[in-house]
This record gives C-alpha cells, sequence and structure tokens, in this order.
C-alpha cells in the first residue's frame, strides 16, 4: 500500500518536472527560475485549499462551499479594510469568518445527518449570496469589488523571504503541517480509519464527530487564507474571487490519490498535483493558448488521469469483460 | 418418482477469483421434483456455484445443462426464462419500494396476477402488509418476500441458501410444507443449509462441499451423520483443546495480581433494546458464557453494556462504579472492551495496515508511533500466533482466523477488566479455533472478567464457568460448571427450563 | 404531517402555492395567468435540467457538467443556424451533441467505472473548453427571428418551447412511472445487485440515463438560445447546481431509488418563483442567492430532522415492549405471543 503511494508521488513529481520542461520548450521565459518562482502566486491558493480538502475526502466528506467561502471572506476583509479597521485585526476578523463558515457545515452535516455534498450545496448558495449580499449593501454593484486598500495590505502578497514569495512559502509551511498532522498524527489516522468504515470507527469510540468539526474548519480556515492572499495581490475584494478554485482544488486532490469515496489520499500528492495543475494553467498561458482552452485541458487532464487509476484497480473485471467480448466475438465469427 | 432428464446438471465447473481456484471441476445434478441438499463450511464453494447456475457469475471452464440443453455461459435474464430461481442468504430487496412491487417486480403483468399473489400467501400463511416499505421489514420477513418472489415466477428450478436462518421452528415447517408441495409439482429444489436434522427432514439427496470441491454426494437415507461431519471437516486439522497447548499472553500495564472481592461488572434490573429487567454479576478471572437463540437480545445488551446503545431502566455498574450514562470513550478507557459479533463490518479496518487495526483503541500518544506500535504487532504476532508477513499489510489479507486474532489482540492492547466477546470463532477455521479459547483462557487467568456470546453451544462446555441463558429478552436461567450441557442450554433457550 | 414529508410532491405544491398567495397579497395585480406564465417561462430551462437530473440522480448517480453541455448546444444551434441549416436540422444537431455528451459521461461513469462525481467534473471542463474552443471565445450572435419566435407566447401564455417542456414533463413522469423500463431507473439505484439479478440491464439503464440528461440539456441550451437571442460565453455556468438544488427540494434522494419528475418540477419552478418574487418585490438582485441558499437549507434542515425523527420513532416501535417494570413489580412481564409462532 504504502509502495503504491510512493510510486504515485515519484510519478507526478517527474510528470511536473516534464511539464515544465515541455512549456519552457515552447516558451524559454518559462523556464527562467524568477519566472518559476514568481508565478506560482497566480494559482498557489488552489494548493492552499486543496490541502484541507483533502482531508475532507479522506474522511469520506466533501466540500463544494470552499469557493464561496472565499467570495465571503474576501468581501468581509474589503469591507473592514474600507471602514478603516487597522490591518492586523481585519485579517484575524476574516480568519474567524473562514473557520465559522467551514464549523458551520460540520454542524449541519452533524444535525441533519444528510450527505456533505447536498449540503455544501447548500452553503455555496448561502456564503455565496451573503457576500453578494454584503458587497452589495457596501455599495460595490455586482462583481466590480472592493478597491484602494492600504499599501500595506497589498503589498504583502508580493514580500518575499529568502527570495522567495510569500505565498509559496505560506503553501510550503501549510503543506508541511498537513503532512505531520495527516500521516504522522494520530489525528490524521482516525480521519483515514473513519473514511474508511464509519461503523467500525463508531464501535472503536474513534472521535467522528470532533473530526468532522476539525476538518470542515481547516477547509473555511485556509479559505480564509487564500482570501486574504487573493485580495492582497489583485488589490481588490470581489465576491466571485473563489469562483474558479474549486474545481482545480478538487482536481489537485483527485489526481493527488485521494479516494473520492474516502479513506486514501495523500498530502504530497496533493501538493504535487495542485503544482502540475497550476503551472498548466500557467505554461498554457505563456504558450499564448487561450484561457479557455485551458480548461478544457485541466478536465481532460484529470478524466485520463483517473481513467488510468480506474483501470489499474478495476484490471480484472476489465480483462474478463475485455476476453467475455473477444470471445464472444469468436463465436459469432465476427 | 424423477424422471431421468436431469433438470440442471453441471459437468465440470471450475472457477477462479484473481488466481485462487474456488471451483474445482464440479459435477452436479438436479432431477425435478427432488430436494438437493448442499452442505458445507464457510468459504466452501457453495454460494458461487449457486451464483454460476443462476447466471449471476460466470464458470471459467465446464459445461451447465438445463433442461438438456447447454449452455456456456447463462446471463440472469436467460436464467429466469429457463425457470431458474435463486433466494439468496441475504435478502436482496429494494429498500425503497413496497412490498408488492418487490415481490411482481418485473413479471408480466397478467390478470390474474393479483389473485396468484394472495394464492401463494395463503399457501405460506405468510401476513406481510403488501403496501409496507421494504427497508421497515424484518430480516425473517425479508426473506420471505424473497421466497415469494421466486414462487411467484414459477420457478421450475428453485435454490434456496440458508433459507431458514432467521426463522422460527413454527416458519421452518411451513416453508417445509411448501417444499414438498412444489416437489410435488415437479419443481427441483437445491437446499443449501449447514443444519443436519432439517437436511435429513427434507432432502433426498445431498453434496458436501470442502474447498471448492465436491466431496461426498449421495442418497440422504444412505449417509450417516458421522460420514457427513467428516466430510465437512479437513481432516488433517483435525484438532482437540489441548491443555499442554499454551498460548500465553501477558497484558500491557499495571494488571491487578488478586482479584477484588466486588465483581467487575454488576448489572442491576437492566432494560433497554432488546431486553427486560437483567441482573446479573460478573468477577474478575471467570469466562461467562450468554446463549441463546437468535433474537434472544445478547448482542443488544452488550452494546448497551458497551454504550452504543441507551439504558431504558436500571444501572450498570463497572467495578463498583456506575458508568450507565457514560460515553462509549470513557467506558474503553475504564477497561470495558467489547469485540464486535461481525468483526469485517463493525470490527476491523479491512484496508488499513494490521498495526492502524492493532492500536486502534489504544494510541497514548499525538504522534504515530510506528516503531512502538510495530513492536505491539510483533509481540501479539507471537503470542497469538497470527500468521502475518509484516505489520503494514492490510487485514484484508488475512484469513478468517487470523482477523479475529487481530481483533482480539486490539483488544487486549486496550487494557480490558472486562473483555465482551461476541461470536468469537464464526467464521474462523478449526485450527484457530483452538488458540482462540486458550487465550480466553488465558486472558481470564489473569484476573480479565470475560462474557462471551455465542451461538454454538458445544463452545461453552469446556470453556465457560458459568453459562446464561438468554430468551426474547429475559433471562431464563443460569446454569454452572458441572451442569453446563448442550441439553439444558437448548432447552433454556427455547424457553423452558433445565433439561 | 407525516403524511406531508412522506409526499414532498405535496408539500412543493403547498409551498409554491404559499409562496404565490404572499406575492398576490402584497400587490393584487399580480393575480394572473401572466404571472404564473412569466414565471414558467424563465423556469423552462431549469425544469428541464430537473428531469434529467432525476434519471440520472435515480440510478444513485450524479450529473455536475449539464451547465456546460447546455452552454455546447446552445452553441451547436446558433452555429448551424447561422451556418444556413433548417431550423429542424440545427435542433436536431444541437439534440445530437448533447446526446454524445450525456452518452460519453455515462461510458465514463459505466463502463470505465470512474466515481460519477469526479467523471462529471472533467467533462465539465472538459466540455466549457470545447465550448470556447468553438466559438474561438466570441459569442453567437444575430439568430434568425424563426428561432426566436419558438419562445413567443402563443397561448395562455405559453410558447411552443413551453408547450414542449410540458410535453417532456409528461412523457418523463408516465414513464419512470408506470413502464418496466422507468421503474427499472428506481431499481438501479436502490439496489443495483438486485436489480442485476433479477435481470435488469444495469449498464445500458445507466448509459441510457445520462443519454437522457445530455439530450434534455440540449433542448435547454435551444430554449436558451431562443429565449435569449444570442449565445455569450459563460452560457450555462451554474445550472447543474441549480437543477441539483432543484431536484432536492422536489424529493428526490442523492442515493437513489426516490423521488419523482413532478417533484423536481414542482423544485424547479419554486426555485425559479423565488426569483422572480424577488425581482418583483424590487429587492436588489444580490438577494437572491442568498435566499435561494437559505431556503434550500431550510429545507434539507427540515428534512433531515424530520427524517430522523421518523427513524427514531420507527426504532422506538421495534423495541416498544421493551419497558421497564414497574417499581414493585419484580416479576417480569408476559409478552404477547407472537401470532404467527404457533410451533
Amino acid at each position: 500500500m504504502n509502495k503504491l503511494k510512493l510510486n504515485w508521488e515519484v510519478a507526478l513529481l517527474l510528470i511536473l518536472v516534464a511539464e515544465i520542461l515541455l512549456f519552457g520548450a515552447i516558451n524559454p521565459r518559462m523556464l527562467d527560475v524568477n519566472m518559476l518562482l514568481f508565478s506560482t502566486s497566480d494559482f498557489i491558493c488552489i494548493g492552499i485549499v486543496a490541502l484541507p480538502l483533502t482531508l475532507v475526502i479522506i474522511s469520506g466528506g466533501i466540500d463544494i462551499s470552499l469557493g464561496s467561502t472565499i467570495g465571503l471572506c474576501a468581501i468581509a476583509l474589503g469591507v473592514m479594510l474600507q471602514a478603516g479597521m487597522p490591518i492586523s485585526l481585519a485579517v484575524i476578523l476574516t480568519l474567524a469568518v473562514g473557520l465559522l463558515c467551514g464549523l458551520f457545515n460540520a454542524a449541519l452535516i452533524h444535525y441533519t445527518g444528510i450527505s456533505p455534498l447536498v449540503i455544501t450545496l447548500g452553503t455555496l448558495y448561502l456564503f455565496g449570496g451573503a457576500a453578494l449580499l454584503l458587497s452589495g449593501m457596501a455599495g460595490a454593484t455586482g462583481y466590480e469589488g472592493i478597491g484602494s486598500f492600504p499599501d500595506t495590505f497589498t503589498n504583502f502578497a508580493n514580500l518575499t523571504l529568502f527570495g522567495l514569495p510569500i505565498p509559496l512559502v505560506m503553501f510550503a509551511v501549510i503543506t508541511l503541517l498537513f503532512w505531520l498532522l495527516t500521516h504522522r498524527a494520530r489525528f490524521g489516522r482516525h480521519i483515514f480509519l473513519i473514511g474508511q468504515n464509519p461503523r467500525a470507527a463508531r464501535y472503536a469510540a474513534l472521535p467522528v464527530n470532533g473530526s468532522l468539526y476539525g476538518v470542515y474548519g481547516m477547509v473555511g480556515l485556509a479559505s480564509a487564507i487564500a482570501a486574504i492572499v487573493l485580495v492582497s495581490y489583485f488589490g481588490s475584494a470581489r465576491s466571485d474571487l473563489g469562483r474558479d478554485l474549486l474545481m482545480p482544488a478538487l482536481t489537485a486532490a483527485v489526481l493527488g490519490g485521494a479516494n473520492i469515496y474516502g479513506g486514501s489520499g495523500s498530502i504530497l500528492g496533493t501538493a504535487l498535483a495542485a503544482l502540475l495543475v497550476g503551472y498548466l494553467q500557467q505554461g498554457l498561458q505563456m504558450a499564448g493558448v487561450p484561457n479557455q482552452v485551458s480548461s478544457a485541458l485541466s478536465g481532460a487532464l484529470l478524466i485520463v488521469v483517473v481513467i488510468g487509476r480506474s483501470v489499474s484497480l478495476h484490471r480484472d473485471y476489465l480483462q474478463t469483460t475485455w476476453r467475455r467480448l473477444r470471445g464472444h466475438k469468436k463465436l459469432t465469427g465476427v | 418418482m424423477p424422471n431421468t432428464t436431469a433438470m440442471l446438471e453441471a459437468h465440470h465447473i471450475s472457477k477462479q477469483f484473481s488466481g485462487v481456484s474456488v471451483l474445482k471441476a464440479i459435477d452436479f445434478a438436479l432431477y425435478a421434483g427432488q430436494v438437493h441438499a448442499l452442505l458445507g463450511g464457510n468459504g466452501a464453494g457453495k454460494s458461487t456455484l449457486m451464483k454460476i447456475f443462476a447466471g449471476v457469475e460466470t464458470a471459467d471452464s465446464g459445461e451447465l445443462k438445463v433442461h438438456g440443453k447447454a449452455f456456456g455461459r447463462l446471463k440472469p435474464g436467460q436464467a429466469h426464462e429457463l425457470g431458474i430461481y435463486l433466494v439468496p442468504q441475504e435478502p436482496m430487496l429494494f429498500p425503497n419500494l413496497t412490498v408488492r412491487e418487490n415481490i411482481l417486480f418485473r413479471l408480466p403483468r397478467q390478470s390474474d396476477i393479483e389473485k396468484r399473489l394472495q394464492e401463494k400467501m395463503r399457501q405460506l400463511e405468510c401476513q406481510i402488509p403488501l403496501g409496507a416499505t421494504a427497508s421497515t421489514l424484518e430480516v425473517a420477513d425479508q426473506q420471505m418476500v424473497e421466497i415469494l418472489r421466486g414462487l411467484m415466477r414459477e420457478a421450475k428450478i428453485l435454490i434456496l441458501d440458508e433459507p431458514t436462518a432467521s426463522l422460527t421452528p413454527g416458519e421452518t415447517e411451513r416453508l417445509f410444507r411448501q417444499i414438498r408441495a412444489l416437489q410435488n409439482l415437479g419443481v427441483g429444489i437445491v437446499f443449501i443449509s449447514h443444519k443436519l436434522p432439517e437436511i435429513r427432514q427434507i432432502a433426498s439427496h445431498i453434496s458436501v462441499m470442502r474447498d471448492g470441491a465436491v466431496v461426498l454426494q449421495g442418497e440422504t437415507a444412505q449417509l450417516l451423520d458421522e460420514q457427513l461431519i467428516n466430510a465437512m471437516t479437513p481432516l488433517d486439522r483435525k484438532h482437540t483443546l489441548s491443555d499442554t497447548q499454551k498460548l500465553w499472553l501477558a497484558l500491557p500495564g499495571n494488571r491487578r495480581t488478586q482479584p477484588q472481592d466486588f465483581p467487575v461488572l454488576r448489572v442491576e434490573e437492566l432494560t433497554g433494546e432488546g431486553f427486560i429487567d437483567l441482573s446479573f454479576e460478573l468477577y474478575a478471572g471467570e469466562i461467562v458464557g450468554l446463549a441463546g437463540l437468535v433474537g434472544s437480545g445478547r448482542t443488544e445488551l452488550a452494546e448497551t453494556l458497551y454504550g452504543l446503545r441507551p439504558v431504558r431502566g436500571g444501572r450498570i455498574y463497572l467495578e463498583n462504579r456506575e458508568i450507565s450514562g457514560d460515553r462509549t470513550k470513557s467506558r474503553l478507557d475504564r477497561g470495558l472492551i467489547y469485540l464486535p459479533e461481525d468483526r469485517q463490518v463493525s470490527g476491523l479496518f479491512l484496508d488499513a495496515p494490521i498495526r492502524w487495526n492493532t492500536v486502534a483503541l489504544n494510541e497514548a500518544s499525538v504522534w504515530q508511533q510506528s516503531k512502538r506500535e510495530a513492536a505491539v504487532v510483533e509481540r501479539y504476532h507471537r503470542a497469538l500466533g497470527i500468521k502475518l508477513n509484516n505489520a503494514e499489510q492490510t487485514v484484508r489479507t488475512l484469513s478468517g482466523g487470523n482477523q479475529q486474532k487481530v481483533l482480539l489482540a486490539r483488544c487486549l492492547e486496550a487494557n480490558p477488566l472486562l473483555l465482551i466477546i461476541d461470536e468469537p470463532t464464526r467464521g474462523v477455521d478449526v485450527a484457530a479455533r483452538a488458540d482462540i479459547y486458550q487465550l480466553i483462557k488465558s486472558v481470564a487467568a489473569q484476573n480479565v472478567a470475560v462474557l462471551m456470546i455465542s451461538s454454538d453451544l458445544d463452545e461453552f462446555s469446556g470453556l465457560a464457568d458459568r453459562v446464561l441463558v438468554m430468551h426474547q429478552g429475559a433471562m431464563n436461567g443460569e446454569l454452572r460448571k458441572p451442569s453446563i450441557t448442550v441439553e439444558s442450554m437448548m432447552s433454556m433457550a427455547f424457553g423452558g427450563g433445565k433439561a | 404531517m407525516k403524511k406531508l414529508l412522506r409526499n414532498r410532491e405535496l408539500s412543493a405544491l403547498l409551498a409554491i402555492v404559499a409562496l404565490f398567495a404572499v406575492l398576490v397579497a402584497l400587490n393584487h395585480s399580480y393575480f394572473s395567468l401572466q404571472t404564473l406564465s412569466m414565471i414558467f417561462t424563465s423556469a423552462q430551462i431549469l425544469i428541464l435540467l430537473a428531469v434529467g437530473a432525476t434519471m440520472v440522480m435515480l440510478t444513485r448517480n450524479i450529473d455536475v457538467s449539464v451547465g456546460s453541455t447546455v452552454g455546447l448546444c446552445a452553441i451547436a444551434v446558433g452555429v448551424a443556424l447561422n451556418s444556413g441549416y433548417g431550423l429542424p436540422a440545427a435542433m436536431l444537431f444541437a439534440l445530437l451533441i448533447g446526446a454524445i455528451a450525456g452518452f460519453f459521461n455515462g461510458v465514463l461513469v459505466v463502463w470505465l467505472r470512474i466515481p460519477a462525481i469526479v467523471a462529471t467534473l472533467g467533462t465539465l471542463g472538459l466540455y466549457r473548453g470545447g465550448m470556447l474552443l468553438w466559438t474561438g471565445g466570441k459569442w453567437i450572435e444575430g439568430l434568425p427571428a424563426s428561432l426566436k419566435a419558438l419562445s413567443e407566447p402563443v397561448a395562455i401564455g405559453v410558447s411552443p418551447l413551453g408547450f414542449l417542456v410540458l410535453i417532456v414533463v409528461a412523457i418523463a413522469a408516465w414513464m419512470l412511472a408506470r413502464t418496466a423500463f422507468g421503474r427499472d431507473f428506481y431499481a438501479v439505484g436502490d439496489n443495483l445487485a438486485a436489480a442485476r439479478q433479477l435481470g435488469v440491464a444495469v449498464n445500458r439503464t445507466r448509459l441510457l440515463a445520462f443519454t437522457f440528461n445530455g439530450m434534455l440539456a440540449a433542448i435547454a441550451g435551444i430554449i436558451f438560445a431562443s429565449q435569449i437571442g444570442f449565445v455569450p460565453n459563460q452560457t450555462g455556468s451554474g445550472l447543474e447546481m441549480k437543477a441539483i438544488a432543484a431536484c432536492v427540494l422536489g424529493g428526490i434522494s442523492l442515493l437513489g431509488g426516490t423521488g419523482t419528475v413532478i417533484g423536481a418540477f414542482l423544485g424547479a419552478f419554486f426555485l425559479t418563483q423565488i426569483d422572480t418574487v424577488l425581482v418583483l418585490f424590487k429587492l436588489p438582485a444580490w438577494w437572491n442567492d442568498f435566499i435561494a441558499g437559505l431556503v434550500l437549507l431550510g429545507v434539507l434542515v427540515l428534512d433531515g430532522r424530520l427524517r430522523q425523527a421518523l427513524a427514531r420513532h420507527q426504532r422506538a416501535q421495534k423495541y416498544s415492549r421493551f419497558v421497564p417494570p414497574l417499581p414493585g413489580a419484580k416479576n417480569v412481564r408476559q409478552f404477547p405471543r407472537k401470532k404467527k409462532d404457533v410451533a
């Protein structure tokens, strides 16, 4: 089981390197180290939310409302900054908003016993609607967004630490934290077990409810962090800031090796896959391919990878079906 | 008299699953009006063979002849048209459809279909409301619905897979009357069961399967019980409980060397889901058996003691401390450990490594400690005789007996004061069974109170110090060491007094 | 109350009536057939998508790519018309595209055994990219009047396409409720193994569910092009979630086996009605999503709690005779023997 995981992560790393080299061949600017490092700020938020999303998926759930949570946190931040609140306070409150959204999701799942897919579908509208509502009341119409933030704030996303852009550093730290949590801490093991067999988890008195609140809360928190980074990076707070993050994040988690039904997944895999998906978008842009095609290619990538995984998992079934089809053809003389 | 052409004939049927031979060149024949019993232990291949007959699975090689015509493979639809119907062991109903829709599913809408349904129900003396949603039925009723399905399809070849598993004696008798009526109509019936008395009652021919092959075949009248039992159990694994075989196991943590003078578990007038007004005590070091029929409330009692079901009345005391309202985690921490009866569904995490399964109840630190845990697994590997390759392999790859040992290791690692084991040897082969009995004894010898629930009354005779017998949710009586006989237990389980 | 819960369609209908009553109460001029037909016209696309989603969800699957399929088919009909083909040919072309898109989803889920949510998330991106590739990022404009005429009301305020929608809903409802073919959908979602064993062609049924969904999305795309008059880039974005929400509101379960087309129709109607009511109340557009989310969650919470209460009640019934004896009465109660247990 572990060997399979390691193989997959190595394969992802190799594909990532190959991808960068491929794009570099098309547009040599891509291979510039600075370019590689600083372009991550465009897409690194995919990775920041994909990591806790992986944990949620491992536990057997899913959260499709994270895009709306990001939007809500962004607007909340915008409103607070516009009102003149000190930056540190606004940031802390934004984190609180994100955390509350996540805990709200967990509470609904806990108290209604309804599938997380349906619950987060509802909160997708609720949070997204709340974001629109807030921004509307704050005077920004439609998706225009709130702008004109203090410089100290907008410079944040452009700061560097040891020559690396801050968002990338944050991503690395968060990856490390999640890796420790998932693969080295007791909490992570519980998540795997709960995802594999919820009934046996109950019988073994594992903290099923506590873990629920924990993982969804973390998604909310990460969404808030992503919102802060994005608002700082783009200089404006829009309610649809997170709309295009869900699909890539989910793709990253599945590509990274998570089973959508729960019970298995890899933090390192997700992190590598997030970089993969991000650089894909980036590289396509630099190769001059229009944005629209990149979403098609991301979708195609997901399908191809999942087909590959499915084929290897269901080798037996596919072989017998194939054999049966061929045998049938022989009998009927086709 | 059965006629000479077989309704259903199988020649040299073989099947493999992922390289493992599940059926090895099986020959089988069923004649009209005949009841042919199929006997065999778990994993003998009976269900797979029946699935091949019903078209749900395909044989890798061999020939299947139905009414004289040969078929390479059957599709379920084809099998139905040929009049073959399989009544599965676990009822497979549509939970959200009504009983009527379940029974009449995919049957052509003939004008007299309603009349025929009522007729069949009357013959079986079945009182299930037709408009009820299938998910609300009890297992016995669900089984009846399955049987009705087969009957309504005018099956010529009816395969019954353990049909009497959840039926009361009265219901079983009624089913047998139906079977005899069907025999008179020329229907051929394959009857899978492991209950010898029933087979003697109803079947004219018996085939015994073991490890994927038919090892004995013949007329019921000419086969002795001894022959049948010998055929089912493999010769080289005959084991008797020997005192000299010591599997010793030192339990972790601080253990008391002297038993207390108060009981480890005291239950006072306990009422819960499935039982009323139970009162009993368990002392350290004794093995107490809990006997009774299916549905007598034993597992419900165990789950209530463990905290998974609510208490409706009465109190539970663990070492003189009331725990009636405690959550399961705190009961675990205090030493009340429960090993559930369906280990694959409620006990083990099949796709997780052995190491994870072993320490699931006792994780001291916030961090996973792979070295320490591997050492723990190694200790149990030696002490319990678990056959494994390494601590990281998934539990799914182990045999039934070894899986049970892993579960036992987990319970022991949690430092129990009271160990409740539900069906310890279900689905476990004979060799591992002896090991498990030894382990229970050695655990009790270290001042653990053991409550053992089992449907196999023979197990109690050598093992239990006392046996409590339950009947329909009430404690019918208690038997002590010299008087623990299968007859007494059986009689009390059915509601009577000591035999 | 329990009856209401069990009959989800009835409660959905009551909700619609109640909301309509609220609307009328605040402005009597809204009490007219015109209001109803206006809501219906806005709801046509969602209704079709909800019916399609019902078929897929009944078989215990999900399809989140329909929004992109709608866009793809809207472009298909637009491109065909602009290239000079006649209206019937263009519509057939769009229908074909929709069927292929749905069939491809079915192949991924049924033959390649990919979990439905992952497969359709992939095709969501794939089809949207295909859309944008096809049009080169430009909007399709200048659609012929013959197409737009199909959305002009002809009778009781309903357009020809509107009648088509009603016919489709009627056929789908009849098929699912009355034909063996339709009951197969329920069987497959309720218990796949049992359905297979009883001879249902489970693979074919699921493939057809996805294909029908695609075709219904195609009709929705045609309606979109007809109603709006041009096809922008973002056509269809986000519609899949609304369709699923409509189905959940109408009583379709994600686990398959329960729910009816009528329920989906009412759910879609109700969701659109909320939007329309808010517009008529002159509430700014930014309230819409929030209220829709509130309603959806409210229904879900209520539904979940009621379902839990029902389960608790069933459990209490199952164990009803296990009641602690009265204090003082030490004897165990005599249990009434089950009538059939005359051994």
